[in-house]
């Protein structure tokens, strides 16, 4: 089962802290003080993170013991290569640290059969995690169960001196009573399942009435906008990456390629060498819109600030929103960036608006893992729920 | 054909912060190379920008003193482009949403008129890492030293108002005199805490339109830039003369040839928002702070001299032109010394005196203190202006007090009567020829006896008594 990692934690760990004992993997996309982050690219290839990143560091300081690097794909995008999910799923550790760009993290739990949870944006500090798409992407957590989730976010959540882009209030102690299900409502966006094939649809459909069946309303409700998430997400998301992969030039690490004359064939031919197909299809196209359709970038960055409104009137509306995870595309692999997005269909509309999901496995094979949303920095809350749903389901067998 | 200029100009501005722009690296570019840097000021992977509240505040002093609006929102862009001095392919400028908007600063025109001079924007970046580019053995290579990269700088971009050489060096003089008021920045065009960039175009005179500029670098002090702009103009007007079209570019001043010559076609690449650095919202409780630390500017310290000290214009122009001297000025008014003689002896002695000594008016021996107490001495007649201007060459070199130096070394004045008496009537027997000079009416050989007596008492009598005594005995 070793292939499932990039680099072994050989230390021993120490146990104190409200986390002694609890093993942690992390991707290769998250510094560790000492250890190769090459973040799945030839591009870092021989970096050497020099300063463990925040997550890291609170979870250490908890007690927990970061026990390894999984193999990811490149600098986090898409799932092509990533083994994320599986060293949780096989028990080696008790929960694995990703960025989720666009439903990364919850779709890898989906595929281990495990919960995966993606934070609020501001809740978690992006020090140290070498992404590409800074609005967007969070550091999202796979475990066995949500209270293990909550465990790890009461450690990772709050303020950040190295990170200004959080809010300087501290969050709260992320517990939230369970939920009342008479008082509380679920809302079904209809928008999000047009895209399924019938079969999954039909088991989404059996993942909503378990919801109803444990007495929480249900109800319809409908997001008009909600096919602009993935264009909108696509333009953002290319154009940050775009900048943010600028400064991979293979200098002072990663692969550089042989022959250049001067720096600029250098810079050319060392990065057209580096990235893969994929990454490079994403960052050319974020080239694209940043020289020469930035008009498109700027309707894409409005866009996206009236799905947020909308979003939030929606769950002004009701408590909670639940949400199939497949995409409806079929590829297991994807090659390009269309079929890359198609997996992501379902996923990533929460990277673009900011707001919590969680991934609960299905109860059974006759039901489809689904998603749970709730109100930005309403994390604790969807833990709280998803804990409640697990054990309506315990107590259930 | 009579051509005018339409002339704009840029002009970055090294902040005095203690640290870089978005980390905790000292800011001192000078220092040995790659010293002052860390993984943000380096961007390795997993940065991220801290944007430093020191540099807002003197970004805004800056501002504020140079009459601007500081926005309620700024922000800050990628300016993208690749070059070996931006490792991360982009630099961190307010392309989009500026710290500030208007402004100006007031001259004075080549025919003595008040002209204004407006200020568009002025917005915040980092500062790009240094290439120095060398020969190991016959192989020309290229190092990069990040000292620089992240340092804190302000952009000022005025509106095309300048139209000739005089408007541009009296601009930067102002700036730099109202930015060293402030205390936000050195502003040495010859080490390089202030660059002004100038676009150029011409077009006849009488006309309004604009036509394509000419962007000139390069020019390390006030001077430069006005020989450079004139140098500008006049390529320019003959090209169109000669019917050949002017092109977008950028020029390098040569100082040595004084000439500008062709650089490169200019780059502009895109600048999309930052998503890291968060938005820059200032409160009016800040920018009241930040005004309430403004110090008192020198166009209205020029009035106020000229009101309260009775002084000229020039000559208050002359003092609050440096906060230096304008501060060294009051604390001598204050400790009782007449404001024309504080002036002249500031102007004429002290001044030269420091610069002389390589030293900085606020960081010599001679403190206000000091030099009053000697001018005290002075105005009481207890020395003369010879023995005052020995004596302020002694406060350089020692501790002592004035009175002490003046005691010790016998500096004091001799204005007894009878003393000189005696000495006038040695001179007059000595001096035959003066003295019938003086008497068939040449005024002039006055001065000549005077400067006798002086000589025989050792530089120590006192002229006034000197003269008295003199034209008595003559008359």
């Amino acid at each position: 089962m070793d292939s499932i990692f990039f680099y072994r934690n050989s230390a021993t760990a120490p146990a104190d802290g409200p986390l002694a004992g609890l093993k942690i993997a992390v991707q290769p996309t998250v510094s560790v003080a000492g250890w190769p982050a090459d973040a799945g690219s030839k591009a870092l290839a021989n970096f050497t993170a020099l300063e463990d990143a925040t997550v890291v560091s609170r979870l250490v300081q908890s007690g927990a013991f970061i026990c390894g690097s999984t193999l990811g794909s490149e600098f986090g995008f898409g799932l092509a290569e990533s083994r994320a999910g599986e060293a949780v799923k096989h028990n080696i550790a008790a929960a694995e640290l990703m960025l989720d760009m666009m439903g990364e993290s919850r779709l890898a739990a989906c595929g281990a059969g495990v919960c995966g949870f993606k934070p609020s944006y501001g809740l978690v500090s992006h020090f140290g995690l070498i992404g590409l798409i800074p609005s967007l992407e969070v550091c999202g957590l796979l475990a066995g169960s949500c209270q293990t989730i909550r465990h790890l976010l009461r450690a990772l959540a709050g303020p950040d001196d190295k990170d200004f882009s959080l809010p300087d209030e501290k969050p709260g102690e992320f517990y939230a009573p369970a939920p009342e299900p008479s008082k509380t409502t679920i809302g079904v966006i209809a928008e999000a399942q047009s895209a399924l094939p019938d079969a999954e649809k039909s088991k989404f459909h059996a993942s909503v009435a378990a919801l109803q069946k444990a007495g929480f309303a249900v109800r319809e409700v409908s997001f008009p906008d909600w096919p602009l998430f993935l264009p909108v997400h696509k333009i953002v998301g290319s154009v940050e990456a775009s900048s943010a992969a600028g400064r991979y030039d293979s200098v002072r690490y990663g692969e550089r390629a042989p022959g250049a004359r001067n720096w600029n064939e250098m810079y050319l031919a060392s990065r057209g060498a580096a990235f893969g197909t994929l990454l490079k299809s994403f960052l050319i196209q974020g080239a694209y819109f940043q020289f020469q359709r930035y008009d498109a970038y700027e309707n894409a960055c409005r866009i996206r600030a009236r799905l947020v409104a909308d979003m939030k009137k929606l769950t002004d509306a009701v408590d909670f929103l639940v949400l199939p995870v497949s995409g409806g595309a079929s590829e297991e692999r994807p090659r390009t960036l269309d079929e890359t997005y198609g997996r992501f269909a379902a996923t990533a509309f929460a990277n673009v608006t900011g707001q919590p999901a969680l991934v609960l496995p299905p109860a059974s094979a006759a039901e489809a893992p689904f998603q749970l949303v709730g109100p930005r920095l309403g994390d604790a809350a969807l833990l709280a729920l998803g804990d409640f749903l697990l054990s309506v389901r315990e107590k259930g067998k | 054909m009579d051509f005018e200029a339409v002339i704009g100009l840029e002009i970055h501005i090294e902040l005095n912060c203690k640290t870089k722009m978005f980390c905790d690296c000292p800011n001192r570019p000078g220092d040995d190379p790659n010293l002052n840097t860390c993984p943000t000021c380096l961007w390795l992977p997993g940065a991220i920008p801290r944007f430093s509240a020191e540099a807002l505040e003197k970004a805004s002093l800056l501002c504020l003193g140079l009459g601007a609006e500081l926005q309620p929102q700024s922000a800050f862009d990628q300016k993208v482009y690749y070059y070996p001095d931006l490792p991360k392919g982009y630099q961190l400028s307010q392309a989009h949403r500026p710290l500030s908007r208007g402004g100006g600063i007031d001259i004075t025109d080549e025919d003595g008129n008040l002209k204004r001079l407006r200020i568009h924007h002025i917005h915040m970046e980092e500062d790009v890492a240094k290439l120095v580019h060398e020969l190991e053995g016959r192989v020309p290579i290229s190092l990069v030293d990040f000292n620089r990269a992240g340092s804190p700088l302000v952009e000022i971009v005025t509106e095309p108002d300048l139209r000739t050489p005089h408007h541009a060096m009296e601009f930067l003089k102002a700036l730099r005199t109202q930015v060293r008021y402030v205390g936000s920045s050195e502003c040495s065009m010859e080490n390089g805490s202030m660059r002004v960039d100038a676009n150029i175009s011409v077009r006849p005179r009488g006309t309004s339109q604009m036509n394509t500029k000419v962007e000139v670098k390069n020019m390390n002090s006030v001077r430069h830039v006005g020989d450079a702009i004139a140098y500008e103009i006049s390529r320019q007007s003959q090209a169109v003369q000669a019917g050949e079209a002017v092109v977008l570019h950028t020029r390098l001043w040569d100082p040595d040839k004084k000439v500008t010559l062709p650089m490169r076609g200019k780059f502009e690449g895109p600048c999309v928002p930052d998503p890291m650095v968060p938005v820059i919202e200032l409160s009016p409780a800040f920018i009241e702070e930040m005004r309430s630390r403004l110090p008192e500017m020198p166009a209205a310290r020029a009035e106020r001299f000229v009101n309260d000290y009775r002084l000229t214009g020039e000559e208050a122009a002359f003092l609050s032109a440096d906060p230096d001297v304008a501060g060294f000025f009051e604390a001598l008014v204050k400790k009782g010394v007449a404001p024309r003689t504080a002036m002249h002896w500031l102007a004429t002695q002290l001044i030269p005196a420091v610069k002389e000594r390589r030293l900085e008016l606020g960081a010599s021996r001679v403190t206000p203190e000091r030099l009053a107490a000697l001018l005290a001495l002075l105005a009481k007649d207890e020395i003369n202006a010879n023995a005052a201007r020995e004596v302020l060459a002694h406060l350089f070199e020692s501790d002592e007090t004035p009175e002490a130096i003046v005691n010790a070394r016998g500096f004091r004045q001799v204005s007894d009567a009878g003393a000189l008496a005696a000495m006038i009537d040695r001179v007059l027997a000595a001096q035959s020829a003066a003295v019938a000079d003086f008497r068939a009416g040449q005024g002039k050989a006055l001065g000549f006896l005077i400067g006798q007596v002086m000589q025989s008492s050792g530089g120590k009598a006192n002229p006034k008594i000197i003269r008295e005594l003199l034209t008595k005995k003559l008359g």
